[in-house]
C-alpha cells in the first residue's frame, strides 16, 4: 500500500534530502524509488489528516523562504537552504518544530531505513552476533 | 456479523493477556471456552528477518512511532502474538518495595507481588549473561560507571539459546527471547485456549466483544475466518496495554461511570544518547542491554540503560541534520549508546482519550521535573561516555552537535538546563503505564486491587494500565505479577461467573 507522492513533491523531497542527508544525492535510480517507497508506505498507514498536514508543511517549507529571499527553497544555494532548515528546526513555535521533525524523520526513513544503508555506515549485524563477538575476543 | 460464544475472552496477548491466558487455562478442563483476541499477527520463525522497517511495520502499532497529541513524543508498543514481549529486550527486573509503597494501593502487598514476580523469573528462564557474551558497548558503560562511582547493575534477561543478534527490539530472529509468545501462550494453547490473531477489538457491549478478523494480514492464518464478529462472554479480561485498554473502555462508553479512566498515564519518557569512540567497538553484535545505572533514580528522577539501536532509529534520535549528522551515522561501529528514562509522576491531565473520530489520542504534558531529569541524564551520560574513552558525544539538548573530549570538564555549560526543546528533540517511550489504575473508588481509579473494574462484574483489566504510578523499572515482570493476581481473581469467581447467562 503506497500513498502516491506527486512528481513536484518527489523533486522537493530530494531537494530537502540533499541537505538533511548529504549522501542522498548519490542514490541510484533504484534507491531513489526505494526512498520514495519507504516514505510513501509510512504515510499510507497514517490518518488522512496527517497526510494532508505533511503535504501542507512541505508547501510551507518550500515557499516560506520567499518571504526573506524572494525565492522558494529549492532555488536557494546550499548555505541558505541550511539556514532555512535550522530556522524551522529551532522555531519558537513547537508546532513548526514538530512539523520539521516529521519531515526530517521521513527523510531519514527513506535513507537509513533501507537495508542497503548498513554497508555505508559500518553497520553489518549478524544473526549470530555472539560468534562474531567471541572471534574478536580471541584476536 | 458472525456470532461466537465463549466463557472467558482475553483481549491482548502480551505480558498481561498472555499470563492470564496461561493461568486460567486449567479451566478448559472444566469445560470453559477461553479465547484470546490479538490484534497483531503470529509470525512464523522464518519471518523474523531482523530488517528494521519491515519488522517495525509488522510488530508495532504505527511502526513504533505512535505520536502523542502534541507530537512531542512517540510511543512504541507491540502488536503481535505475544504483544510487546515479542519486541522488548527481555530485561527482567522486579519492582522494589519502595516503589510499591509509593503506589499505595490497599490490597497490593510487596511480598505478594514479589513472590509472583519470582515465579515468572523462573518460568521465563531469567538469568545473567556470561562475561564472554557482553560486548564493548555494555562493558564500557559498566566500567565507566564504576570509575565515576555510579551504582551499576547487570540486567537479568529472559533468554534461552541467545545468539546475540542484537535484534531484540525487532523480534528475536533466533527464537531465544522467552516472551509470552514462547512460554505462556503455547502453554495455554496446549490446554485448550484458542488464540485468534489479526483480530481487532472495536468495543465492548453488554457482555459482548465486537471485533474484526483480518484475512489479509501477515503471519500464520488466524484460526477464525475473516469477518466481523460479536463474541458473547461471561468474563472479559481487557489486556490491550496502557494505551489500548483505556481507549477500548472509553470507546465502549465507560468514561462517564469511571472518571479516572484514561487518566494518570505515565511512560518513562526516554532519549538515546550517543558517544563516538576513536576506534571500532563491539556494539551491534551481542545482546544490546546488559547493564543499568539507578544512581540518580531518587535524586534526579532518571535511569540509565545500555542500548544499541538500528540505523533509522539512531538517525532520528540524533538532533540536527546535514554533514555532522551523516558523519556520526557513518561510524555505527564506533558508537556507544545509552538510553535515558525519566521517572515521570502520575498527572490526571496526562491521559489516553478519544479523538473526534473515536481514534486513540494520548495527551502528555512534560512537567518541569521531567524536563530537568532528561537534561541531567544527558549530562550524566556524557560523563560516562567520556570516562569510557569516547572522543566526542552527541546530546540532543547540547548547544552544538558534537561535544568534544576537550570540553569534558564543561559538560553542564555545553548541555544547558533549558536546552531541551520539545518537538525538536526525539523523545520516545516504550513503557506506557496507567490509565486504568488500581484503587479503592471510582473517583480516582478504574479497578480494584485484583483488576476488577469497579461495579462491573465479569469485567477485568490485566496489563500495565493498572499501574497507579510508573514502575521506575522496565515493567514487564510486574505486569505479569499483577496479571497473575487477576487470573487468580477470575478463577476464584469462576463458579459464580459461569452461572451467568452470556
Amino acid at each position: 500500500m503506497v500513498a502516491p507522492i506527486s512528481a513536484p513533491r518527489r523533486a522537493f523531497l530530494f531537494s530537502l534530502a540533499s541537505r538533511i542527508v548529504p549522501w542522498s544525492v548519490n542514490l541510484t535510480p533504484d534507491r531513489r524509488d526505494a526512498f520514495l517507497g519507504l516514505i510513501g508506505d509510512a504515510l499510507a498507514t497514517r490518518p488522512p489528516a496527517m497526510r494532508r498536514q505533511f503535504g501542507l508543511f512541505l508547501g510551507v517549507l518550500r515557499w516560506a523562504p520567499a518571504v526573506r529571499y524572494l525565492r522558494p527553497f529549492d532555488q536557494l544555494d546550499g548555505q541558505r537552504q541550511d539556514a532555512v532548515l535550522c530556522w524551522f528546526q529551532d522555531c519558537p513555535l513547537a508546532l513548526i518544530r514538530s512539523g520539521f521533525w516529521g519531515v526530517r524523520t521521513l527523510i531519514f526513513l527513506g535513507c537509513y531505513g533501507h537495508p542497503d544503508a548498513g554497508t555505508r555506515i559500518a553497520y553489518t549485524p549478524s544473526i549470530d552476533g555472539n560468534a562474531v563477538l567471541h572471534a574478536r575476543a580471541r584476536r | 456479523m458472525l456470532e461466537r460464544d465463549a466463557d472467558i475472552v482475553i483481549i491482548g496477548s502480551g505480558a498481561g493477556g498472555g499470563t492470564v491466558a496461561k493461568e486460567v487455562a486449567p479451566l478448559c478442563a472444566d469445560g470453559a471456552r477461553i479465547v484470546v483476541l490479538e490484534a497483531g499477527p503470529k509470525l512464523r520463525d522464518d519471518e523474523f528477518t531482523g530488517r528494521e522497517v519491515e519488522m517495525a511495520r509488522q510488530l508495532y502499532t504505527d511502526e513504533g512511532g505512535f505520536l502523542t497529541q502534541d507530537r512531542a513524543m512517540t510511543i512504541a508498543f507491540g502488536r503481535a502474538y505475544g504483544g510487546s514481549t515479542v519486541v522488548y529486550t527481555g530485561t527482567s527486573l522486579t519492582i522494589t518495595a519502595d516503589t510499591l509503597a509509593r503506589w499505595n494501593v490497599p490490597g497490593v502487598a510487596f511480598d505478594d507481588v514479589h513472590r509472583r514476580s519470582l515465579k515468572y523469573l523462573a518460568e521465563n528462564n531469567v538469568h545473567l549473561l556470561d562475561e564472554p557474551d557482553l560486548n564493548d558497548n555494555n562493558r564500557l558503560f559498566a566500567d565507566a560507571c564504576g570509575r565515576l562511582g555510579y551504582r551499576v547493575e547487570q540486567f537479568p534477561l529472559n533468554l534461552k539459546g541467545c545468539r546475540g543478534s542484537g535484534m531484540c527490539n525487532l523480534g528475536c530472529p533466533n527464537a531465544a527471547k522467552m516472551g509470552t509468545h514462547r512460554v505462556q501462550l503455547p502453554a495455554a494453547e496446549r490446554q485448550g485456549v484458542t488464540v485468534v490473531t489479526n483480530c481487532l477489538v472495536h468495543r465492548l457491549e453488554d457482555r459482548t466483544v465486537v471485533a474484526t478478523v483480518r484475512g489479509d494480514a501477515p503471519g500464520e492464518p488466524s484460526p477464525w475466518e475473516s469477518g466481523e464478529y460479536r463474541i458473547h462472554a461471561k468474563v472479559i479480561v481487557v489486556a490491550g496495554g496502557a494505551i489500548g485498554s483505556p481507549a477500548l473502555l472509553l470507546r465502549s462508553g465507560l468514561g462517564a461511570a469511571l472518571p479516572a479512566l484514561g487518566r494518570y498515564f505515565t511512560c518513562h519518557p526516554a532519549l538515546i544518547l550517543v558517544g563516538q569512540h576513536p576506534k571500532p567497538i563491539t556494539n551491534y553484535d551481542g545482546h544490546p542491554k546488559s547493564y543499568y545505572c539507578d544512581e540518580f533514580a531518587d535524586s534526579e528522577g532518571f535511569l540509565l540503560e545500555t542500548c544499541m539501536y538500528f540505523p533509522f532509529t539512531t538517525a532520528k534520535s540524533l538532533a540536527g541534520f546535514g554533514a555532522d549528522h551523516a558523519r556520526m551515522m557513518a561510524t555505527m561501529d564506533r558508537l556507544q549508546m545509552i538510553l535515558v528514562l525519566a521517572i515521570d509522576p502520575p498527572e490526571a491531565g496526562n491521559r489516553v482519550m478519544l479523538g473526534r473520530h473515536d481514534e486513540t489520542v494520548v495527551r502528555y504534558a512534560f512537567s518541569d521535573g521531567v524536563r530537568r531529569s532528561l537534561v541531567q541524564a544527558m549530562r550524566a551520560s556524557a560523563r560516562i561516555f567520556f570516562a569510557a574513552g569516547a572522543e566526542r558525544v552527541h546530546a540532543p539538548a547540547a548547544t552544538r552537535f558534537f561535544i568534544e573530549a576537550a570540553d569534558a570538564a564543561r559538560i553542564d555549560e555545553c548541555i544547558p538546563l533549558d536546552g531541551l526543546r520539545l518537538g525538536k528533540t526525539t523523545i520516545a517511550s516504550a513503557h506506557p503505564m496507567g490509565g486504568c489504575r488500581m484503587g479503592t473508588s471510582e473517583a480516582d481509579s478504574v479497578t480494584d486491587a485484583w483488576g476488577r473494574v469497579h461495579d462491573m462484574p465479569g469485567l477485568f483489566v490485566a496489563d500495565a494500565s493498572l499501574f497507579p504510578r510508573c514502575a521506575e523499572i522496565n515493567p514487564y515482570v510486574t505486569i505479569m505479577a499483577l496479571a497473575d493476581r487477576v487470573a487468580e481473581a477470575v478463577r476464584r469467581e469462576w463458579p459464580a461467573l459461569k452461572a451467568r447467562r452470556s
